[in-house]
């Protein structure tokens, strides 16, 4: 994987396409800020507006991110590799079950009641393990209701915190 | 599995029953303190509600739900269902400053909530570094407005009280453009007040009280009606030859519109008799708190009050030079 | 000095009553076992616990937290150590070691480390406070905003050393985090910065939903497409406490961690975050084989570890003699204490004498209490190492949610926390490393308000950071780390600085 000079030399092509996927990454990113910063006031050094830093900073990553780009042109490094999205979407999803389910929400049309920790406690838990490979469902369900059964002794009786168990049905 | 069953059962067997009467309050009360746990406004929060849960029968919880100068929390608060059981504990800020300072807010103080009370008023105090040439408040305004270049003006950042009573002096003063360095919370902005990086600033009292005590800052004046029993030698903006800077960084109960009368007068009542409990005037009473008056304690004198401040702050606030 | 000890023996006398040690204990055991829960760092943990001692009396509940302080810190180094996920900025810098040494086998030997190292740096730190807590204030006091941005100027510096593979990509990661601090309203105009008009933006980025979501679900989505990496930390356990051999290479990591942690905790405005990478810098510049680090080297663990709770301790020196609190956590302390009717201030240590020393004499016992909980509880946490990933994983992720929502009562936070998973995955793809952004991130809200302050104060004059001698001296230290770190990889070492 090291570099020497022979292979750096010859030739440009793409020879790393993390790097170049992080390169361009870079440069993704600062074009979102800079665009979103374009209003803020950049003002002067004696007075700095709320712009300066944060477009000093996008173009300084636009920067970097160009380099990182022309240097996987010029030197061998890794490949991106593949997603698993099975990973995202469970896990992820999981957790933003759990946000939206734990005191209600609504979107324009989305309405979601307040189901509290009773509900969304085991949401997560089953959810999020159906990402393994090696999920085994009945030992999931069991452990979903024994980790949502701790974090309420715990969380809601231990500790006093004001999370909402089961509105709907309990009233707390 | 099996108990875990039986108890949601039995639950829902108590539930059911208690939900066709209607004896307020049948379950623990939410009380939404919009700041971080240990501010100023919740500890206030939590020694008024320790003894409201008494005289309610019911546990007050208090639910911290920090964000957006304390405008998150209070917009959960006032917009949960009218039934009581969601109270919030907001300031001069939430419920006077906001609208001006906060052009999206999505909450009407004035017209939009039920206001129960205040719980108590905390004084202003003009503070400056130990070495400020000014002696006291009449050459502080001459110095001020002479030397508006030099000085610097420290708060604890936009929307906090700090800020906001600050922009209100200067705006009194005509220097509304005066060096204004922010910091993140009245720590970092006292810190520097103490070594003298920055010239003067306007706080709460129970930031600064022991600073000046100390005399490690000096105090020109308490911007309240009198003088505080905290800090005796400090006169009044009055007596010192500023009367119109008059402002309280005030804490007070408010809930969404709509309450049945039954839990507004309960919940106006169980305030009522905490303000009036030996324990709680006492903890309050060192804080530095001015206690309310009678008129105050209710829902139409507070409201009253919101809306004097938010009078008073609105055409300073929105004519700040924000950019 | 025998002023010192007629006070330091007051305090002993508060401290070591029945009631106040048994206080000391459960906080301690309690903020262990909350800090150590996934996502749940000391901040989140002190705004959690804080109610449950306002029915003591204010000795006892300064002690109770005290205790819940220290107990969270190692919880939440625990968690770095374990399943590579800080609690907090200073626990980043124990996931790349800790964490490296738990997937060879080492837990146990990294806990006891952190332990060990924790209570000898607690107990200079005590020392410390009692004998010159007074005269060390004014080490606070001389830091203003111009010095402090050289500070954190040289703080970035460190971030670059910190990292495993290529320089550059550590760059883009520095300045990514120092981008994403800027997201939320402006301090000074109160203008809303890149929010997409989002209201719960508008107070930035949480560091919590950020580190949980990079570290913490990323590193759930990497372990799940590597069944077999995953499996290494459950396989291997190995020794449990450290060997002679382990504590010899500690002990000056150790001390040099404690001096450095200790001093930067005095600072005001969070200068204890700087602690554990400031060490990890010098560790890893004096080692013989700098390439053990991010690889599971002790010293790695051994010496931030001790910068931390030195810093964690000595963090109290300017809020029990100046009434100021230098970061979050001691603006926590400070309402515990003013709910308590004792309002912090320059007047504490001589109108409370009890209370002062009690709490410095607490420190100490608090440290003790922690290794004497925590020794045996290695065991205990190693094998929950044992616990099979598909059941592991979901707890974590419980365990993250529900912390995440309790620490501001927001759903939203949770649902951000699965966005920054994402964005952490992302990172991992493209071959980036986390740690140098959160530096950045932590570094980057400073640096700007205190640029801001310095330039108003200054009329607009970079002169200002050269003027002033300390300033000076920070910025020259900067410069020095960045052309050591720069200056190898320039010429023979160039290899290493595009590749991994």
């Amino acid at each position: 994987m090291s570099l020497n000079k022979i292979e750096a030399a010859r030739g440009w092509r793409v020879r790393s396409t993390q790097d170049l996927a992080a390169g361009l990454f870079m440069i993704a990113l600062a074009g979102l800020a800079l665009f979103l910063s374009r209003d803020l006031a950049t003002g002067t050094l004696r007075q700095i507006g709320p712009g300066m830093l944060p477009k000093a900073f996008a173009w300084i990553c636009a920067g970097l991110g160009a380099l990182l780009a022309v240097n996987s042109l010029r030197y061998n490094g890794e490949k991106l590799s593949g997603w698993s999205w099975r990973g995202v979407l469970f896990v992820l999803g999981a957790a933003v079950v759990f946000g939206l389910t734990i005191r209600g929400f609504e979107i324009g049309p989305l309405k979601v009641p307040q189901l509290g920790m009773l509900v969304s406690g085991p949401l997560v838990v089953l959810i999020s393990g159906l990402a393994a490979e090696d999920v085994r469902l009945k030992e999931l369900v069991i452990f979903a209701i024994a980790m949502t059964t701790g974090c309420a002794l715990l969380f809601k009786y231990a500790l006093g915190l004001p999370i909402p168990l089961a509105p709907w049905l309990l009233g707390i | 599995m099996k108990t875990l069953a039986l108890g949601l059962a039995a639950a829902l067997a108590l539930a059911l029953p208690a939900q066709a009467q209607s004896k307020y309050p049948e379950r623990p009360i939410t009380m939404i303190v919009p700041f971080a746990a240990g501010g100023p406004t919740d500890i206030i929060a939590r020694i008024v509600s320790e003894n409201m849960s008494k005289t309610l029968g019911q546990q007050i919880v208090v639910e911290n739900v920090a964000g957006a100068g304390g405008t998150t929390g209070i917009t959960r608060a006032v917009t949960a269902a009218p039934d009581g059981y969601t109270i919030a504990m907001g300031h001069l800020g939430t419920f006077s400053a906001a609208p001006a300072t906060y052009p999206g807010l999505k909450y009407d103080p004035i017209n939009g909530m039920q206001t129960i009370g205040l719980a108590g008023g905390t004084p202003i105090l003009i503070v400056a570094k130990k070495a400020f040439a000014p002696k006291d408040l009449k050459e502080f305004v001459t110095f001020v407005k002479a030397n508006a270049d030099k000085v610097n003006e420290a708060h604890a950042g936009v929307g906090s009280v700090s800020w906001t009573t600050c922009t209100l002096l200067k705006g009194q003063l005509g220097v509304p453009k005066l060096n204004s360095v922010a910091y993140r919370g009245t720590g970092p902005a006292l810190n520097d007040l103490v070594s003298g990086q920055v010239d003067f600033m306007c706080d709460q009292i129970v930031s600064v009280a022991e600073q000046i005590k100390a005399g490690t800052i000096k105090a020109y004046a308490v911007a309240s009606a009198a003088r505080s029993p905290a800090l005796p030698d400090v006169p009044t903006t009055k007596e010192a030859g500023l009367p119109e800077y008059q402002i309280e960084a005030w804490n007070g109960i408010a809930a969404p519109k709509g309450l049945p009368k039954e839990a507004v007068d309960k919940l106006v009542d169980a305030l009522d008799k905490a303000l009036n409990d030996e324990t709680v005037k006492k903890r309050l009473l060192d804080l530095g708190t001015v206690l309310p008056t009678k008129e105050e304690r209710t829902p139409a004198g507070f409201a009253a009050l919101i809306k004097r401040d938010a009078d008073k702050l609105s055409p300073v606030l929105s004519a700040a030079p924000k950019q | 000095m025998t002023e010192m000890f007629a006070n330091l023996s007051l305090g002993f006398g508060v401290a070591l009553t029945l009631k106040n040690i048994a206080l000391c204990f459960t906080g301690c055991l309690v903020g262990t076992l909350i800090g150590v829960l996934p996502g749940v760092g000391p901040i989140a943990t002190i705004a959690m616990l804080l109610p449950i001692t306002f029915g003591l009396d204010p000795v006892g509940a300064l002690i109770m937290l005290a205790g819940i302080y220290y107990g969270a810190q190692y919880g939440g180094s625990t968690t770095a150590i374990l399943v590579n996920i800080p609690g907090e900025a200073t626990a980043v810098v124990t996931t790349l070691d800790g964490h490296q040494m738990a997937k060879q086998g080492r837990a146990g030997v990294a806990l006891g480390t952190a332990a060990i190292g924790s209570f000898v740096a607690g107990c200079f730190a005590t020392l410390i406070i009692a004998a010159l807590g007074a005269p060390l204030t004014k080490l606070a006091l001389l830091f203003g905003p111009a010095e402090y941005f050289s500070l954190m100027v040289m703080g970035l510096c460190f971030a670059v050393v910190l990292a495993r593979g290529s320089i550059l990509k550590a760059f883009c990661m520095i300045m990514l985090g120092l981008l994403l601090s800027t997201v939320g309203t402006d301090l000074e105009t109160g203008q809303e910065r890149m929010t997409f008009g989002f209201p719960p933006l508008s107070d930035g980025i949480d560091f919590a939903v950020l580190a949980m979501g990079v570290f913490g679900f990323a590193e759930v989505l990497r372990n799940l497409e590597n069944p077999e990496t995953r499996d290494v930390v459950r396989t291997k356990i190995g020794r449990l406490l450290p060997s002679w051999e382990d504590i010899k290479q500690s002990i000056a990591p150790c001390l040099r961690g404690t001096f450095i942690g200790g001093t930067l905790g005095i600072l005001p405005g969070n200068g204890a975050v700087l602690g554990p990478f400031a060490s990890y810098t010098i560790e890893k510049k004096l080692a013989k084989d700098p390439s053990r680090f991010g690889r599971g080297a002790i010293e790695g663990v051994a010496g931030p570890e001790s910068a931390n709770n030195a810093g964690a301790q000595t963090a109290f020196i300017p809020l029990l003699t100046l009434g100021i609190p230098p970061n979050a956590v001691m603006a926590l302390m400070v309402g515990a204490m003013t709910i308590h009717g004792i309002i912090p201030g320059p007047q504490v240590m001589t109108k409370n004498p009890d209370l002062f020393w009690g709490m410095i004499a607490s420190m100490w016992i608090g440290n003790l209490m922690l290794l004497i909980i925590n020794l045996p509880l290695v065991g205990v946490w190693v094998k929950l190492l044992q616990v099979p990933y598909r059941l592991m994983f979901p707890a974590i992720l419980i365990f993250c949610s529900i912390g995440i929502y309790s620490v501001n009562n927001q759903p939203v936070d949770v649902a951000f926390t699965a966005l920054f998973g994402l964005f952490g995955y992302l990172l991992i793809k493209l071959g980036f490393e986390p740690a140098p952004m959160l530096l950045g991130f932590v570094l980057g809200k400073l640096m700007e308000e205190k640029l801001r302050q310095a330039l108003i104060i200054s009329r607009g004059s970079f002169m200002t950071f050269i003027e002033r001698p300390i300033s000076a001296g920070l910025l020259l230290v900067a410069v020095a780390i960045l052309v050591i770190a720069l200056l190898p990889s320039m010429s023979k070492k160039r290899d290493e600085v595009f590749t991994e």
